[in-house]
């Protein structure tokens, strides 16, 4: 199923848990892990200095440094590697996001797993291009492959994953995410809930929206939800439909607690990220740092489409939140 | 003759000898042995000879040491007036002096050279706009920058950033395959939200052959994303060629002539293959001062121009926006006070001080001026190379002051940088001083402003 991992951490203790489930995934399905870390930054032009991700000091780049850099991780990781041969580490300079994802085009990785890489713990990393926005959010919306976001304690593994949580806003993207949520279901035979939820903080502003109005758009999306997933599902029966109104990230971690989720996926391809007004970020991104359990983010048919499912002719009409 | 291993009079014209360079961290070693690289003196007084021409001579008699130049230098100002930071004072105490002593100059006397040449003159030229006489001394700095490189007097990092000129056409080591290849990635990764977005690689006769800076495909691609897409918006026809895309010129900085002449000749190289109409470079500086304005003169153009026109990146958007290629919505605008940073290369030594003002017409609601500004603009503190070379960080970053007063002065947060190397000294700045200031070039803000026709828009 993933033939590739790219294990993308800060090597910080933020990504413990996401190397637990990145090692424990390699040894189920015999992937080769790739372990990479951007430990600095570059700065002062075309000098070689370059700032640590980690300390926040400047250093000039140099071979021996990368060497330095590679034998912690070797040693950090020494406990979840074990008797696993098929794995590298590498460690470059440059923006974190920006090489992460061009480590996994270079790589033709099968899934990134990361932490939840947060603002807080990078604020240079954000500063470099005056950009605001998290390495695991900008990841999560140019990766083509899916994202596995880890920032809790994962005490049941993957393949233990007993309740998926699909949450769709019926966006292309959403039907990527769908693919990798039922192509995951099916594989280790788990329980599929779909979920929509009804944005109404963004779609009715200052206006109150009419109970019976609400009704019929939920009763709306179930159907949606039905034309557009479960016509698509195969010898498939274990899944269940629900549609909340409310704000959508509130109402999609409401939902995984009360539904015993053990992962969530879904898509972020929130066209623009204004730094201005995305401080709080998307609700992809709310739903990682706040879920207790992995989110998976996933945009890009171009890793799960093997299903060959017939392509879904209104798969691409968004509507609601 | 001494000669070190890594610090020498030899050019950097193979990988292993840049590699060599790369792995002495901090470049330890290499100004351990320019303690003891002897001066070829003949080697010197022949150079001078056969290229210190009457401009220059006549500039170092005529100097009548009246001082006029020392406020107009931002190094003089921000070192609290100290003498000898006084343009004329410096460059009369290096290159006048090897002038009189025909070159019979020794070591010592040379790394004295080498350190004022990089961190006390950024070759910014205002002190030219200020001399009764019009004695340039940011020339002629240029020029002794050249003798120090042919003697092996360079700044490690500048011996490394020559290097991969020499070696790889690039400021960095990006090869040709890694040049096309960031190309296509940024076109699939941004197709989704851009529906059509192509960037061309080696069209024949395009209207634009667009040109950039090497750290762009190294460390931040968006950049050339984000040309793209203006490109894709204004329905321009455009191109990048897959050789001669590199722009800048760090071999200019660090006084290696014969570098900067292959430099500029691999761009003239593409515009002659692919025939484009004319050339855009992007938001950079030095880069439109090598490759536009001197380059010419280097590879010997007799017209002096460049084979095809070629204009600067905010020639391309004040353009664009005065047609009506791009159009702003004017909810967009910019609404908080923001300010321009006047680059020295392509505004005093550039002449485009209008065309930046027309730009800030369409774009913003609340622009404030620096003062000074235009062509009697301060450099950004980190220009000729400055920016990058460690051994004058401290200089620089002393540097910086004036600048940094000037921006607080205008009560902006934000600042509209065209240019990577005063994009980068702001954005050190920040790190020094932490201010609370924002810099940025003007695509990133660009894209957020403008309309996108129905047709250009994605369907999800």
């Amino acid at each position: 199923m993933f033939e590739k991992i790219l294990f993308a951490t800060t090597a910080t203790p933020a990504c413990d848990h996401a190397a637990h489930v990145a090692f424990d995934l390699a040894k189920k399905y015999n992937s080769s892990l790739h372990l990479f870390h951007v430990f600095g930054l570059p700065s002062h032009g075309f000098g070689q200095q370059v700032t640590d991700v980690r300390t926040g000091k400047a250093d000039d780049y140099g071979t021996r440094y990368v060497e330095a850099i590679k034998k912690e991780l070797q040693e950090m990781y020494a406990d979840e590697i074990g008797d696993n041969s098929d794995y590298q580490i590498e460690s470059v300079i440059g923006v974190p996001h920006r090489e992460v994802l061009r480590m996994a085009r270079k790589e033709n990785a099968d899934l990134i797993v990361m932490g939840a890489h947060s603002r807080q713990e990078e604020p240079g990393a954000t500063r470099y291009r005056s950009v605001v926005g998290s390495t695991m959010q900008r990841v999560a919306k140019g990766a083509r492959c899916p994202v596995l976001i880890v920032s809790r304690p994962c005490t049941t593994c993957l393949w233990y994953f007993s309740n998926i949580i699909f949450g769709t806003d019926f966006s292309k993207a959403s039907y990527s995410a769908f693919l990798f949520a039922y192509q995951l279901a099916k594989e280790i035979g788990s329980k599929l809930w779909l979920f929509h939820a009804l944005d109404i903080s963004a779609m009715h502003a200052g206006k109150t929206l009419e109970q019976d109005e609400i009704e019929a758009q939920i009763a709306k999306a179930k159907q949606k939800i039905k034309d557009t997933y479960v016509s698509q599902m195969t010898d498939y029966d274990n899944y269940e439909i629900d549609v909340l109104e409310g704000i959508p990230y509130v109402e999609i971690l409401k939902y995984a607690r009360a539904k015993n989720g053990d992962l969530i996926v879904m898509s972020h391809h929130t066209r623009e990220v204004d730094p201005e007004q995305a401080l709080l970020g998307s609700t992809v991104e709310q739903v990682v740092l706040r879920a207790s359990c992995p989110v998976a983010s996933v945009n890009r048919p171009d890793k799960v489409a093997d299903l060959k499912l017939t392509p879904q002719a209104d798969a691409t009409e968004s509507e609601g939140g | 003759m001494a000669e070190g291993k890594l610090c020498n009079r030899k050019t950097v014209d193979t990988k292993e000898y840049l590699n060599a360079l790369l792995a002495d961290k901090s470049g330890k070693q290499y100004y351990k042995e320019m303690e003891e690289l002897d001066v070829d003196t003949d080697k010197l007084r022949t150079t001078l000879k056969a290229s210190l021409k009457s401009r220059l001579r006549t500039w170092l008699e005529i100097c009548a040491h009246c001082g006029m130049c020392a406020d107009s230098c931002f190094l003089y100002l921000a070192n609290n007036r100290d003498p000898e930071q006084v343009p004329s004072f410096k460059i009369q105490s290096t290159l006048g002096e090897i002038v009189k002593r025909k070159g019979n100059v020794d070591n010592k006397f040379m790394r004295m050279v080498m350190d004022t040449a990089w961190s006390k003159c950024t070759c910014c030229s205002r002190c030219g706009s200020f001399c009764p006489f019009g004695i340039d001394m940011g020339i002629m700095f240029g020029y002794l920058r050249g003798l120090c490189f042919s003697q092996g007097f360079v700044p490690w990092e500048l011996k490394i950033g020559t290097g991969m000129h020499r070696i790889f056409r690039a400021q960095m080591d990006i090869t040709s395959e890694d040049w096309v290849d960031t190309c296509e990635w940024m076109a699939e990764e941004y197709e989704d939200d851009w529906p059509g977005l192509a960037i061309p690689v080696d069209k024949v006769n395009a209207d634009i052959m667009y040109t950039l800076n090497a750290r762009e495909p190294k460390h931040y691609p968006e950049d050339i994303a984000e040309a793209a897409i203006l490109f894709h918006l204004a329905g321009e026809n455009w191109t990048v060629p897959s050789e001669g895309w590199e722009q800048t010129n760090l071999a200019m900085f660090a006084g290696d002539w014969a570098a900067c002449k292959m430099q500029v000749e691999s761009v003239y190289d593409a515009m002659n293959r692919l025939k484009p109409k004319r050339m855009v470079g992007t938001e950079c500086g030095h880069a439109h001062r090598s490759t536009v304005i001197e380059g010419p003169y280097w590879a010997g153009l007799e017209t002096g121009k460049t084979p095809v026109k070629s204009i600067h990146y905010v020639e391309w958007v004040a353009e664009a926006l005065r047609t009506g290629k791009l159009k702003i919505d004017p909810a967009k605008k910019i609404k908080e006070p923001v300010t321009y940073q006047d680059s020295c290369n392509y505004i005093r030594n550039g002449g485009l001080k209008d065309i930046s003002r027309e730009i800030m017409s369409y774009i913003a609601e609340d622009f404030r001026e620096m003062s000074p500004n235009r062509e009697h603009n301060f450099c950004c503190g980190g220009g000729g190379g400055f920016n990058g070379i460690g051994r004058y960080r401290q200089q620089r970053n002393a540097g910086l002051q004036i600048k940094r007063q000037q921006i607080l002065d205008t009560g902006a947060k934000l600042v509209i940088s065209p240019c990577h190397n005063c994009w980068d000294a702001i954005r050190d700045m920040e790190e020094v001083f932490k201010d609370g200031i924002r810099w940025s070039f003007l695509k990133p803000l660009l894209i957020n402003m403008v309309e996108v026709p129905e047709h250009l828009k994605p369907e999800d």
